[in-house]
């Protein structure tokens, strides 16, 4: 075996790991949304608009999803940018690609661009956009330390990232009550809704094996962001961080 | 919460063109007001302006008491807060005024702004909305958004000062 690194509890190969966490999101994907909106009893739309609300997006900027999937952020930035903007959403799967499409084509967004790729090699110049955003994105990455390194290359000098995604519960009494939630009630619904018990199983476990708060902070900064902080979110279940490129 | 709301309000209008980047693009200030034990760094690149609790490298410090901060915040003239010995300046001084012409040009309400601190954040946070329906009555899209991200906020963040301290780095 090559580099090991984790895939939930597993410890796998680091090269298998992107077979392994595309084959989840196939899964998955075509009851994403539902899902999300089920599992966070509809917190995850609260996460992201407040992910949106402290980016200092506007008109004409250009705006990043990646990982981007069923298109919630984009849909959101591309009001903010107008049509003078723009705005692209990418992921490395093509089935939440898809699924991000036909989202964003339901509501008219014709202009949205989409790109199939690897958050650890995005095909972008550097010094292009104003904001790059990721939302539950980061914890499925091999390399994070590569994923963050390019969103900082593909920033603006001045240009914020965000990276929205589940963290370190700061309160015991909700932390008990998160697990038991996470490895006992998500995965039935996840068997229940999308007959699919074993995807979210990884996705609870995937939860805890990502850096807390301030172990992510530090990846930001050692990914050469000039500063980064961060807001924990419904107590910490999930944390926003927001690293400046200044 | 105060850095974040005082980003969002001079972000606001700095894309409404109400006031100007133009002077301080390309440099950090940091402000310090050792009575409320607040110390802020603006970081001003990209057209847009950064309100950190970080601590920066920086062009210029600004270093006043607790009146001298909520009266540069309404706008008072720099000079005569240096003439009556109610500001430290070290460094820059030209971008320490330019940073006063921007809180001149922004009026920023700060006892709204701080009233979260004492735990009236609905009031701050209809404050916010009302003023800025007076401000735009023409954009409606504009207000409703406004609410929709100030009525987020007000959720998925609980309503303690100590909360939100905690949950803040």
């Amino acid at each position: 075996m090559g580099k090991a690194t984790h895939f939930g509890y597993q410890q796998v190969d680091a090269a298998d790991k992107q077979g392994l966490v595309k084959g989840v999101f196939d899964s998955v994907a075509n009851n994403y949304d539902l899902m999300n909106d089920v599992l966070s009893f509809g917190a995850h739309r609260l996460w992201k608009r407040y992910t949106v609300g402290l980016s200092n997006v506007g008109k004409g900027d250009k705006v990043l999803d990646v990982a981007g999937g069923t298109g919630d952020l984009a849909i959101k930035f591309r009001e903010k940018v107008g049509e003078t903007g723009q705005v692209i959403l990418s992921d490395i799967n093509g089935a939440m690609l898809e699924e991000g499409r036909k989202n964003l084509i339901d509501r008219g967004l014709v202009d949205v661009g989409f790109v199939q790729a690897n958050a650890e090699f995005l095909p972008f110049k550097d010094n292009t956009f104003d904001c790059v955003s990721i939302a539950f994105g980061l914890r499925n990455v091999t390399n994070k330390e590569g994923a963050l390194k390019q969103m900082h290359r593909v920033l603006k000098k001045g240009g914020c990232l965000l990276v929205l995604e589940f963290s370190k519960v700061d309160n015991v009494m909700l932390g008990k009550f998160y697990d038991f939630y996470s490895f006992n009630v998500i995965p039935k619904l996840g068997g229940l809704i999308a007959n699919d018990e074993e995807s979210y199983q990884y996705l609870a476990e995937s939860i805890r094996k990502h850096p807390d708060q301030e172990t992510l902070k530090q990846m930001a900064l050692d990914a050469g962001f000039t500063f980064c902080e961060y807001h924990n979110l419904s107590g910490g279940i999930v944390a926003l961080h927001k690293a400046v490129k200044a | 919460m105060l850095h974040l709301a005082l980003e969002k309000t001079l972000n606001l209008l700095i894309a409404n063109g109400t006031v100007s980047l133009d002077k301080l693009e390309g440099h950090n200030i940091a402000l310090h007001v050792p009575e409320l034990s607040l110390s802020l760094c603006f970081v001003c690149s990209n057209a847009r302006i950064y309100v950190l609790k970080a601590q920066l490298h920086s062009d210029v410090d600004i270093t006043l008491n607790k009146t001298a901060f909520l009266s540069l915040l309404r706008g008072a003239e720099l000079r005569d807060l240096i003439t009556n010995e109610e500001v430290l300046i070290h460094g820059n001084v030209k971008v320490a005024q330019a940073l006063s012409d921007l809180f001149a040009e922004a009026s920023i309400d700060i006892e709204e702004l701080i009233s979260h601190h004492t735990g009236d954040i609905v009031a701050r946070q209809l404050g916010k909305v009302i003023r800025f329906a007076k401000k735009y009555p023409n954009n409606l899209i504009g207000i409703v958004e406004t609410m929709k991200d100030d009525f987020s906020t007000l959720l998925i963040t609980p309503s303690h000062s100590r909360f939100f301290n905690k949950g803040e780095k």
